[in-house]
C-alpha cells in the first residue's frame, strides 16, 4: 500500500532537509530532516528548549535558518517572508488584534489578499461557524474567554485556507478541563477542514491524543518520529521512553539459566528476558501498566523480583504503587476496575510483594 | 480575588494611629488648599466688578470677558500662541514618534544613550535652553528672531515628552501581533498601518495634546527666542507691569480651562488605549 500512496501524493506538505539553526554559538536545531505529509496532524513534542518552537518559527518564516532547505508543497521557501508563504499560524497567546472585533480579526488576512467584500463576509461567517462562535462577530477579543480567543485565532488562521496550519502550544494557557475539550475540538476541526496541522507541545498526553504522527525532539535533534502507538510502544531510546509516558528502567544482566534466557538484577531477582535478548549487561524498560504484583508465597515458574510496597497513591481511575526492590524503585499502575470490586485485592503499604511482567511486555534498550 | 483588604485593617494598629491619621488628613487638606486657592482667587477676581481686584468683592460681572474678547492685542497674542502650539505639536509628534521607533525598535548599541539624550531636555532649565538658542540663532546662524525660533525652542522640550510617551507604549507592544499580521499576509507597511499605528495612536495623540498644552503656556524659552511678537503668556506679563487688571484674570481663567480640557482629553485617549493592553494580557 505504501508505494501506491506515495505515488498519489507526490509532494509532501512540508519537507525539512538538513536544517540547522544557530543563535550565535548555540545550536537550536542540529541538521534536522523531516517530512510531513498532506492532511497529517503532525506533532512536535519535546521539553522546552528542544527546538520544537524554533522549527515552527522557521516554517512560518519568522526567523531565518542558518543552513538547510525548507519546502512547502514542494516549493523552496527558504527566503520567502511569512506573508508570501502558504502557511498560517495560531500563536501561543493567540496574538489577536485587540483593536479589532472578532469578525475584523478573521477578515484581516482575507483583506490583505484583496478578496471581494462579499467573499470576505461569507468566509468570515463560515469559519466563525466552524469554530462554534457564530454570533460573536461583533465582540472584541478582550470580551471573550481564553478558550473563545483561542477559537478566534484558529478561525483567523484557517480562513486563509493555508496548505499548512501551524499551532504553537495553543492550549498551553487554558485550564485542564478546557484543554481536554479543545483537544477534541481541534481533532474535529482537523478532520473537517483536512488541512495539514503542525502542532507544537511539551505535553505528551496532548500529542498522543491528537496527533497522527509525532516527532519527539531533544536538544535540537529529532529523537524519533512515528504514530502515537509506535512511539509509546516502541520508543527508540531512553529519552523517548522517559518523555512519552512513564517508564521503569531496570539495569541487570541477561544470562542463560536452565535452558532459557532470564534477566537478572543484582541480588536475587529474576524475570524472563524478552524474546531475542542476547547475553550480557542490559537495561530493561517496562511501562508501569505492565508491571504486575503477586504475593511472595505464590508459587510461579518465574521467580520475579521481590520488594516492598513503599507508596500507594489512589488516583481514582487507577492506583499507582511504588515497590522498593534491589534494582531500585519500580512503579506499577493498576486500573481501578481490577482492584477491589472484582478481586478484593488491595495492596498495603509496607507489604512484601513479588514484581514480575510478561517477558515480551518489556524491551531491552540501548543506553 | 483581591477584595481590597486595607493594610490598616489587617495589622495591629498603634493607639496613636487614629490621631496620626487625623493630623495627616488635615495637613493634606491644607496643602491642597495652598495649591489651589490662588487659582480659585484668580477665577473669582475675573468676575469682579471693580477694576482693581481685591476684597471685598463689590459685585459680579462678565464685563472683563467681553473686554478681553474685544481686545485686539489679545487676539494677536492668541493667534501667535495657537500658531506656535500647533506647529510645535505637529513637528514634535512626528519627530518624537520617529525617534521613539528608532530607540525602541532600532537594533543600535546606542539605544540607551539615545534615549537619555532625547529626554534630557526635560531636565534642562528653560533659561539655559532659551539663552542657548538665542546665542545660537543670533551669533552662529545670524537669523532673525520670530515665531519660528519660538517653535524651535518649544520643540526642544516637547519632543522629549513625545519620545517618552510613545516609547513607553512601543515598549509594551506585543511583537507577536506583528508576526500575526505578517503571517496573515500583511506586508511590513500594511502591518504598520493597520496594526501598529492604530494601537499606539493613543500615545501619539496624547503626546500631541501634551505638546499643545506645554507650548501654549511656555514663558521662559519664549521670552528669549521671540522677536517683536507676543504670545499669550508674554502678553499677560506685559500687562501685569501696569498692574493686574481683571481682564488678565479673565484671560488666565480661559487659558486654564482650555489647558485642563486638552489635558483631560489626552488622559481619556490614553486610558482608552490602556483597555487594549489589558486585553493582550487577558
Amino acid at each position: 500500500m505504501d508505494s501506491i500512496l506515495a505515488e498519489s501524493t507526490p509532494t509532501s506538505a512540508i519537507e525539512l532537509r538538513h536544517v540547522t539553526k544557530r543563535y550565535g554559538d548555540t545550536v537550536a536545531l542540529d541538521d534536522v530532516s523531516m517530512t510531513i505529509e498532506p492532511g497529517e496532524f503532525f506533532c512536535l513534542l519535546g521539553p522546552s528548549g528542544c527546538g520544537k518552537t524554533t522549527t515552527l518559527n522557521l516554517i512560518g518564516g519568522f526567523i531565518p535558518m542558518s543552513s538547510g532547505e525548507l519546502r512547502i508543497e514542494g516549493r523552496m521557501v527558504n527566503d520567502l517572508p511569512p506573508h508570501k508563504r502558504n502557511v498560517n499560524t495560531v500563536f501561543q497567546n493567540y496574538a489577536l488584534f485587540p483593536h479589532m472585533t472578532v469578525a475584523q480579526n478573521i477578515a484581516f488576512g482575507l483583506r490583505m489578499e484583496k478578496l471581494p467584500a462579499a467573499e470576505i463576509t461569507s468566509r468570515t461567517g463560515e469559519y466563525l461557524e466552524l469554530v462554534g462562535l457564530a454570533g460573536f462577530d461583533k465582540r472584541l477579543p478582550s470580551e471573550m474567554s481564553g478558550g473563545q480567543q483561542q477559537r478566534v485565532a484558529l478561525a483567523r488562521a484557517l480562513a486563509k485556507r493555508p496548505a499548512v496550519l501551524l499551532l504553537d502550544e495553543p492550549l498551553g494557557a487554558l485550564d485542564l478541563k478546557l484543554r481536554k475539550h479543545m483537544q477534541t475540538e481541534l481533532s474535529r476541526i482537523h478532520r473537517q477542514v483536512g488541512t495539514t496541522f503542525v502542532f507544537v507541545t511539551h505535553d505528551q498526553e496532548e500529542a498522543l491524543s491528537m496527533a497522527t504522527r509525532i516527532a519527539i525532539m531533544s536538544g535540537g535533534n529529532v529523537m524519533q518520529t512515528g504514530t502515537p502507538r509506535e512511539v509509546y510502544d516502541h520508543p527508540a531510546g531512553r529519552f523517548v521512553a522517559n518523555f512519552v509516558g512513564e517508564t521503569n528502567f531496570i539495569a541487570g544482566t541477561v544470562t542463560m539459566e536452565d535452558g532459557r534466557r532470564v534477566f537478572a538484577i543484582p541480588g536475587r531477582g529474576r524475570v524472563a528476558a524478552p524474546t531475542g535478548s542476547t547475553d550480557g549487561p542490559a537495561t530493561v524498560m517496562v511501562r508501569p501498566e505492565y508491571v504486575r504484583l503477586r504475593p511472595v508465597d505464590e508459587p510461579a515458574a518465574d521467580p520475579g523480583i521481590s520488594g516492598r510496597i513503599v507508596n500507594v497513591a489512589f488516583l481514582g481511575d487507577h492506583t499507582r504503587l511504588t515497590v522498593s526492590t534491589d534494582a531500585g524503585d519500580i512503579v506499577s499502575v493498576r486500573p481501578h476496575a481490577t482492584n477491589v470490586r472484582s478481586t478484593h485485592l488491595e495492596e498495603d503499604l509496607g507489604q512484601e510483594v513479588c514484581v514480575w511482567w510478561p517477558a515480551d511486555d518489556a524491551a531491552l534498550i540501548a543506553d | 480575588m483581591a477584595r481590597g483588604i486595607s493594610a490598616l485593617e489587617t495589622m495591629p494598629v498603634s493607639p496613636y494611629a487614629r490621631l496620626t491619621r487625623a493630623i495627616l488628613g488635615v495637613l493634606a487638606g491644607a496643602i491642597l488648599i495652598f495649591l489651589y486657592l490662588p487659582i480659585v482667587f484668580l477665577i473669582l477676581f475675573s468676575f469682579e466688578k471693580s477694576d482693581s481686584p481685591g476684597f471685598p468683592i463689590t459685585g459680579l460681572t462678565t464685563h472683563w470677558y467681553e473686554a478681553m474678547l474685544a481686545d485686539s492685542g489679545i487676539h494677536t497674542a492668541l493667534l501667535n500662541s495657537v500658531e506656535v502650539a500647533l506647529v510645535t505639536a505637529f513637528l514634535a509628534t512626528v519627530i518624537g514618534t520617529m525617534a521613539a521607533f528608532a530607540l525602541v525598535r532600532g537594533r543600535t548599541r546606542f539605544a540607551g544613550t539615545g534615549r537619555l539624550l532625547f529626554t534630557l531636555p526635560i531636565m534642562i532649565p528653560g533659561v539655559l535652553i532659551g539663552i542657548g538658542l538665542l546665542i545660537f540663532v543670533r551669533r552662529a546662524l545670524d537669523l532673525k528672531l520670530g515665531l519660528h525660533t519660538v517653535v524651535a525652542g518649544h520643540l526642544v522640550f516637547t519632543t522629549s515628552f513625545v519620545v517618552l510617551i510613545v516609547a513607553a507604549r512601543l515598549q509594551g507592544f506585543d511583537r507577536r501581533l506583528e508576526w500575526a499580521a505578517a503571517d496573515l499576509g500583511a506586508s511590513s507597511r500594511q502591518t504598520l498601518r493597520y496594526i501598529v499605528l492604530p494601537l499606539i495612536a493613543p500615545a501619539i495623540i496624547a503626546g500631541a495634546l501634551l505638546s499643545v498644552t506645554l507650548s501654549i503656556d511656555e514663558f521662559v524659552i519664549t521670552f528669549f527666542t521671540i522677536g517683536p511678537q507676543l504670545t499669550l503668556p508674554l502678553y499677560i506679563y506685559t500687562q501685569i507691569k501696569f498692574g493686574v487688571t481683571p481682564e488678565v484674570n479673565a484671560l488666565a481663567t480661559v487659558i486654564l480651562v482650555v489647558t485642563l480640557s486638552v489635558f483631560a482629553i489626552g488622559s481619556l485617549v490614553l486610558s482608552s488605549g490602556r483597555r487594549f493592553r489589558r486585553r493582550e494580557a487577558g
